[in-house]
């Protein structure tokens, strides 16, 4: 896949006198061979910027500052400052917690809500299955970014808001490919033997189904996490996410768009920090798919 | 065939009706619709005659039938802001410039996205393809607006070739490419990861074996043989792409200040004209539905195992 190592012929004809070294690089090669280390080494400076974002941040990233607007990038402000004189590496360092905040539970959300409807359509089957699978279906046709916009301003643009939104918006996939699972596993004979053994649907679910699906829904909500972030940037960049003066960066790649012939810094990093971060968890979530649920590698 | 586009269309307007309530729901839920199909320096006789319109002061159930008659009779009630223009009106006018400009992006995403998939799908494994990938994952993970920021700032403020802002009326042909670029920039990389993987399926079957057994030029075997055959899953794609490439319109005629419908959706609801934004959301979702049941059909036609079992 993206990352093939040498395959093992070549590595054994190279293998020189000092076989016991080589082997141990080798099982190391082995062991990480597939791991996208770029993309959990930013996945982890991310979320330690954003938990401890008071500690690292250089300067306060709701402060105004009127001496120092518009500033280009400097040893003083590495990322520059922006129209108000707020330093821009301070704004993206507390951005990551809003993302992250808002990209998790999101997830939260959404898959908890497919989850039950996968599993309840699955294990009731008949008229429930039909409706809730309609319903499914009728959420997968919505405009769902105009939806989400029009939802937000209905309810105000607040943190708590957005997530509920986005969360409520995005549960189609898993209560799609969840259902699917469950009916697999609800037709296979540990299943039926434990059903003929006089368990409940409630342990069922408990005991068979719910920890089969775990991988599956692990994948689908990792590569859902990008998602999440996309949109919540999405929303903010309309100015209908997040509220200012939280700086999200959505709101930031919004703002600098005034500033553009001014100040090329201010649409870029912020650009920078969302796209390395939607590409880390796209990529952690393409990986653990792989290692994860080698029937569907190819999807 | 005939039942399973009945029962197509059965679902889809399930579906509408499914939005219809959402939007009933929704508006009533805030608490006071009124507070939000009204400006706020409404009078009372505005008041009073929002009320009798709406009916407003009858039970939810009435509210609700006088809601769906509107609906029916295409009357989504009058715009704050445009004059009272119908709002059904005011979503008319504006379409024109969207279709230009997802039109425009999903001819751009689909050449594009092609030509690199197929080259990608006949050289395996070299730079070219290496590249390739990684323009793909770069794709899928950047926010079309930021493209749209880059661009901008490239082609209008370091270069100076291409405005930036405005739409074709103003700023005619040259206007248009910015924005479809990154609109189309979305899709670019899905189009060139299922062509890729199709095409090298399609490589490997017998019947392009043959073709290049008979002494057929390579030149021909990959652009007309196998490509035609790789590109039937590009079709599925497009009704899946649908709805987002609505939601992308939505973000670049910001991006770009073009007069399109989601620039429409979005400086409605700052002024609070909820009407207009009814109907656009009404249109957009009765679109995707439409688009979803011919690519269905269109699938069931080429296809009569998905009658049978659908």
């Amino acid at each position: 896949m993206a990352r093939s190592g040498p395959d093992l012929t070549t590595l054994v004809l190279q293998q020189p006198a000092g076989v016991g070294e080589m082997s141990l690089l080798w099982r190391v090669r082995s062991v990480l061979r597939g791991v996208p280390l770029f993309s959990l080494a930013f996945l982890t400076v991310a979320i330690a910027g954003a938990v401890f974002a008071p500690r690292i941040a250089p300067y306060d990233p709701i402060q105004n500052n009127p001496v120092a607007t518009l500033a280009p990038p400097s040893f003083q402000y590495l990322m520059g400052t922006d129209h108000l004189g707020r330093d821009i590496l301070s704004r993206v360092i507390y951005g990551a917690r809003i993302s992250l905040t808002v990209g998790f539970l999101a997830v939260f959300v959404s898959g908890a809500a497919g989850t039950l409807i996968a599993v309840v359509s699955a294990v009731v089957k008949g008229w429930v299955d039909t409706v809730l699978m309609r319903i499914t279906d009728a959420f997968l046709s919505l405009p769902y970014l105009m939806v989400a916009v029009t939802v937000v301003s209905l309810l105000g643009p607040s943190l708590v808001n957005v997530i509920l939104v986005i969360g409520l918006l995005r549960w189609m996939t898993y209560a799609r490919t969840i259902r699917g699972e469950a009916l697999r596993l609800m037709e296979m004979d540990f299943v039926r033997l434990a059903h003929v053994a006089g368990s409940s649907r409630l342990r069922l679910i408990r005991r068979h189904i719910l920890p089969n699906i775990v991988n599956t829904l692990l994948v689908l909500s990792t590569l859902d996490v990008a998602l999440a972030v996309i949109t919540e940037a999405s929303l903010s960049f309309l100015g209908l996410g997040v509220p200012r003066p939280l700086p999200s960066w959505g709101t930031m790649l919004s703002e600098s768009q005034t500033y553009v012939f001014a100040a090329w810094w201010m649409p870029v990093f912020p650009g920078v920090a969302i796209t390395l971060l939607v590409m880390s968890i796209n990529l952690t979530g393409d990986w653990l798919r792989d290692r994860l649920d080698p029937t569907r590698r190819q999807l | 065939m005939g039942r399973y586009i009945v029962k197509r269309v059965g679902q889809g307007l399930v579906t509408m009706w499914l939005v219809t309530l959402a939007v009933f729901g929704l508006l009533r839920l805030t608490g006071d619709p009124l507070s939000f199909l009204l400006p706020p320096d409404a009078t009372k006789e505005d008041r009073e005659h929002m009320i009798a319109a709406y009916g407003l002061n009858k039970p939810l159930w009435q509210q609700y039938v006088v809601f769906n008659k509107n609906i029916l009779a295409g009357r989504f009630g009058e715009s704050l802001r445009w004059n009272s223009r119908d709002a059904l009106d005011v979503f008319l006018s504006r379409l024109p410039a969207t279709l230009q400009l997802t039109c425009t992006a999903m001819v751009f995403s689909l050449i594009v996205g092609v030509v690199l998939g197929a080259v990608s799908a006949t050289h395996p494994d070299t730079l070219f393809d290496r590249i390739g990938k990684a323009l793909a994952i770069l794709g899928q993970s950047m926010p079309v607006f930021w493209v749209g920021i880059l661009l901008i700032l490239l082609f209008t403020v370091y270069l100076g070739w291409l405005p930036s802002a405005g739409g074709i009326d103003r700023l005619g042909l040259k206007g248009l490419i910015l924005p479809a670029v990154t609109l189309g920039w979305l899709f670019v990389a899905a189009h060139m990861r299922i062509v890729r993987s199709s095409m090298l399926d399609a490589l490997d079957a017998d019947y392009i074996k043959m073709v290049q057994a008979k002494g057929m030029p390579r030149r021909i075997v990959i652009w007309k043989h196998a490509l035609k055959n790789a590109s039937i899953p590009i079709f599925t794609l497009f009704a899946v792409n649908f709805a987002q490439l609505i939601s992308g319109a939505v973000v670049t005629e910001t991006v770009f200040a073009w007069p399109g419908v989601g620039r429409l959706l979005v400086d409605s609801i700052f002024v609070r004209d909820y009407t207009v934004v009814q109907a656009v959301v009404f249109f957009s979702a009765a679109f995707i539905v439409a688009i979803n049941i011919l690519v269905d059909v269109a699938y069931a036609w080429l296809d009569p195992r998905i009658r049978v079992a659908g």
